[in-house]
């Protein structure tokens, strides 16, 4: 029996059901108090990730993007300037909370932890390494998706809470934008969940060659990297935040902590996407000698960099270019992917 | 007073009232580019000399229109038609020296605040806040 | 500045939206209100005269060297050619014959000053379409040409370089160095920027055939330089009014074909190119003697009026000097290209989007000050 560290490291699922069998048999719980215990573990974990991954994730984007554009980016705060979103949550925290006075105040307060919401909630299926995973769904693909859906709502009513015409529209088109991106981005995930012949997180992860399936699945791969691109509202994508047209769009009446959850949310999201992207493509915790969750990290950070890249490389795309992109291209190519992967896969 | 022209552009004084006749004939010939049109202020002869200058890229030649006007209610007919460039040109003319440009489609105030009395290009424009610069010795 | 006339609001989607004075898309202090019928701009009414600063008044009661550093200020990312315009004018009225080597000294700097001004402009406009990165590598850039024309003028921007007869002091010996190797890196640096910006899908998604104008209207809009030359007009005040040494050089002037935004784009980053054509004939050129003209102390140009134009990056920049004798002018007019080019505003815009409104407006490359002076 290998060590406890080693195993909590590289089969850490295993090891997890037998503390749980242990717990079931031995503590004289209930059973249900007993499995509630432990997906508390794994919501704890969960946040505590978020929170460190967001403070982490931040400072990279602005290191890259920094070193991008010839500059050297956060470098006072702290060693390499990592402390820089601490310090930067923290001027947030005690920032004036101001709610305009003709604004809904219930929705206005709900909308940023509905979107927070949605964004914890994908957790739940993301397969971090070998078990890793706090509930791994028969149907984690369709789970992650339709969850994430639920931060439309969020944003909807954040704009249409704050009153105010700028809001409003830029929340209307950031609705409009993710829920186009939607289709493309779900035909993507389905041509993949066709090869591995399941919808759950860990058969995809274990279903993939080696080498993971972007090299069966390339035009797969561009179609949801672009497609989640669009989804959290970024890079070329980000018209409905764009300063320099409608102020800051939806988030424009909100301050101080409200509006750190919708940044928090962007990031978490930034990862989230590309989390999913590594599970479904690049062969998710795999990869020899180190740790799996070391890999995954490793592979999702990699995503991260290229959609980091591309946000700091291209101009913003005009709304409707936004809306002909997903209609008549991404949705095609991503139909006629689906039906050559569907093909091959009965025929081969 | 003459004034004599550095300038190779030939210089042409009409009347008022030959204004639109006069540029319609020189933008037909070929002055397709209203470069300006500003005025001169002569106080000691009691006349603002408005001054449009046309060159034409097919010629590559200018050419100086002049028209004087009493200071005191002059006026001379717009010429937005004519050439498009007119329309601002002719509305800061207007609210600098105080000459009015009939047949404006806009004759708002364009560059000075409303509530300001008086045509400041002039060379009798008075204002409180105007103060005069201290006059620069010979040495 | 008195109101427009309000929309109709009876009929439903019509209403107003107040860009500016204080806006990141507007590249200074102007205001548009726009009439909008949805997404739909019905109508546009600029306002200006925020920074009005009544300049010519102000000449009036100035020496003609001291009005020298004004000129630097209505358009000081263009200072040069300002520079240039008044004190060619004030050169004409005296009857001074300028020496080859003023000459060749002023063409380099103007041409310095073009490819900074465009690359000041590459960087703003690359910002406000929401590229950030092509503004740091402008930038960069620009801190070349920055520093080789602090060490001839003593200033960054706002030059204050030219006098009246030539320069105050020669080219200082760091100079040629500087510029030679400015000469090899830079013609790169464009190829990088115009792939980085102009190239780019989305950027042509976005400016190709949106805001067109069409030859005729631009001319009788007065609108000058590359907004002009855009629309099918290969018109240059250094081909059609040559002035200093430019009918011996060699270049082109670059025409776009559309009279769209991306052909304004587009013609700057050509002119960047031919730029450098002149720089390195100017260089390679270069002749001994004199940097200036001696005049008397006192100047007293004798009574007359001249317009001295030249070509500015944004257009031709022209000053009208009326000379009665006497130290102080008569009167100045100055004849800037921005004026005329925003004026064209309404007409190009009416019919688009309001997302349109951030790119043609930034391909104008307005400069407010030079607009309101």
């Amino acid at each position: 029996m290998q060590s406890t560290l080693h195993r909590l490291l590289y089969d850490t699922g295993t090891l997890v059901d037998g503390w749980r069998a242990a717990a079931h048999a031995g503590w004289g719980w209930p059973s249900f108090a007993v499995d509630a215990l432990f997906q508390l573990g794994w919501a704890v974990a969960a946040a505590l990730f978020l929170a460190l991954n967001a403070l982490f994730i931040i400072w990279f984007e602005r290191k890259v993007a920094a070193r991008m554009q010839l500059r050297r980016g956060p470098n006072r705060v702290g060693p390499f300037g990592l402390l820089q979103t601490l310090a930067d949550t923290g001027k947030l925290l005690i920032k004036e909370d101001i709610i305009p006075s003709a604004a809904d105040r219930a929705v206005f307060r709900a909308a940023p932890f509905v979107v927070l919401a949605a964004t914890f909630l994908l957790f739940v299926v993301l397969p971090f390494g070998r078990g890793l995973v706090a509930a791994d769904l028969n149907v984690g693909v369709v789970y992650f998706l339709a969850v994430g859906g639920i931060s439309v709502v969020g944003i909807l009513a954040g704009g249409w809470a704050s009153n105010n015409k700028y809001s409003l529209m830029g929340g209307m088109r950031s609705a409009a934008q993710i829920v186009s991106y939607e289709v493309p981005a779900v035909l993507a995930v389905l041509s993949v969940a066709l090869l591995a012949g399941s919808l759950r997180m860990g058969d995809i992860v274990r279903a993939q060659p080696s080498y993971g399936y972007i090299l069966l699945q390339p035009v797969g791969f561009l179609l949801f990297l672009v497609a989640s691109n669009a989804e959290i509202n970024r890079g070329p994508f980000d018209l409905p935040e764009s300063d320099s047209e409608l102020v800051s769009g939806f988030v424009t009446e909100y301050s101080a902590m409200r509006f750190a959850f919708f940044f928090l949310a962007e990031y978490t999201n930034l990862f989230l996407a590309a989390a999913f992207a590594t599970t479904l493509f690049l062969g998710g915790w795999r990869g020899p000698l180190l740790p799996p969750v070391a890999w995954f990290l490793i592979k999702s950070y990699l995503v991260v960099f290229v959609l980091i890249w591309i946000r700091w490389t291209y101009p913003r795309l005009r709304v409707d270019h936004l809306m002909e992109l997903s209609w008549k291209v991404l949705l095609p190519l991503a139909l006629l992917n689906l039906l050559v992967t569907a093909v091959l896969v009965k025929v081969l | 007073m003459q004034v004599r022209p550095v300038d190779p552009a030939a210089q042409v004084s009409i009347e008022p009232s030959a204004l639109r006749d006069a540029l319609t004939f020189l933008r037909d010939e070929g002055f397709d580019f209203l470069v300006f049109v500003t005025a001169l202020d002569r106080p000691a002869e009691g006349v603002i000399e408005l001054v449009y200058r046309l060159f034409s890229y097919a010629a590559r030649v200018p050419v100086v229109v002049r028209v004087r006007v009493p200071r005191d209610g002059g006026r001379v007919p717009s010429v937005c038609d004519l050439y498009r460039t007119a329309e601002w040109h002719e509305r800061e003319t207007a609210e600098l020296f105080g000459v009015e440009f009939s047949g404006h489609p806009d004759p708002r105030r364009l560059l000075l605040p409303d509530d300001l009395e008086g045509y400041p290009l002039r060379k009798d424009f008075t204002h409180p806040n105007l103060k005069p610069l201290p006059e620069v010795s010979a040495e | 500045m008195s109101e427009a006339p309000a929309p109709d609001l009876s009929t439903s989607d019509e209403f107003l939206l107040n860009v500016g004075p204080q806006h990141p898309a507007t590249h200074g202090v102007l205001r548009v209100v726009v009439t909008m019928d949805g997404e739909v701009v019905k109508d546009l009414q600029p306002h200006i005269g925020y920074v009005h600063r009544g300049l010519e008044k102000l000449f009036e009661n100035r020496l003609y060297e001291q009005i020298i550093p004004y000129t630097d200020r209505t358009d000081y990312l263009s200072a040069i050619a300002n520079n240039w315009a008044y004190v060619s004018a004030v050169e004409r009225l005296l009857g001074l014959e300028i020496p080859k080597k003023v000459e060749y000294i002023r063409v380099l700097m103007a041409e310095l000053n073009r490819i900074n001004s465009h690359l000041l402009w590459l960087a703003a406009y690359g910002l406000d379409m929401g590229a950030f990165t092509p503004f740091l590598y402008a930038f960069r850039d620009r801190e070349e040409i920055t520093v080789m024309v602090e060490e001839a003028s003593g200033g960054r921007l706002t030059t204050n370089y030219f006098r009246i007869g030539g320069f105050t002091r020669d080219l200082p010996a760091s100079f040629f160095p500087h510029l030679q190797k400015f000469l090899r890196r830079f013609g790169r640096a464009v190829d990088e920027l115009d792939t980085l910006l102009v190239e780019n899908a989305i950027f042509v998604a976005r400016t190709r055939g949106v805001g067109v104008i069409s030859r005729e209207r631009a001319i009788s809009y007065g609108m000058t330089g590359p907004c002009l030359r855009a629309s099918d007009a290969p018109l240059d005040v250094r081909r059609e009014m040559p002035y200093s040494i430019y009918p011996s050089l060699d270049f082109e002037i670059p025409a776009g074909r559309n009279g769209d935004t991306w052909d304004r784009s587009w013609v700057r980053i050509e002119e960047m190119r031919q730029s450098l054509r002149i720089l390195r004939q100017a260089a390679e050129g270069f002749p001994e003697g004199e940097h200036r003209v001696r005049v008397p102390r006192n100047l007293e140009p004798p009574a007359g009026e001249v317009y001295s134009a030249v070509e500015g990056p944004r257009g031709e920049v022209g000053f009208w000097v009326v000379s009665e004798g006497g130290r102080k002018p008569y009167r100045v007019k100055m004849r800037k290209p921005s004026f005329s080019n925003f004026s064209a505003l309404p007409e190009i815009l009416r019919g688009l989007k309001i997302a349109d409104l951030v790119a043609v407006m930034g391909s104008l490359d307005l400069v407010v000050p030079e607009i309101d002076r």
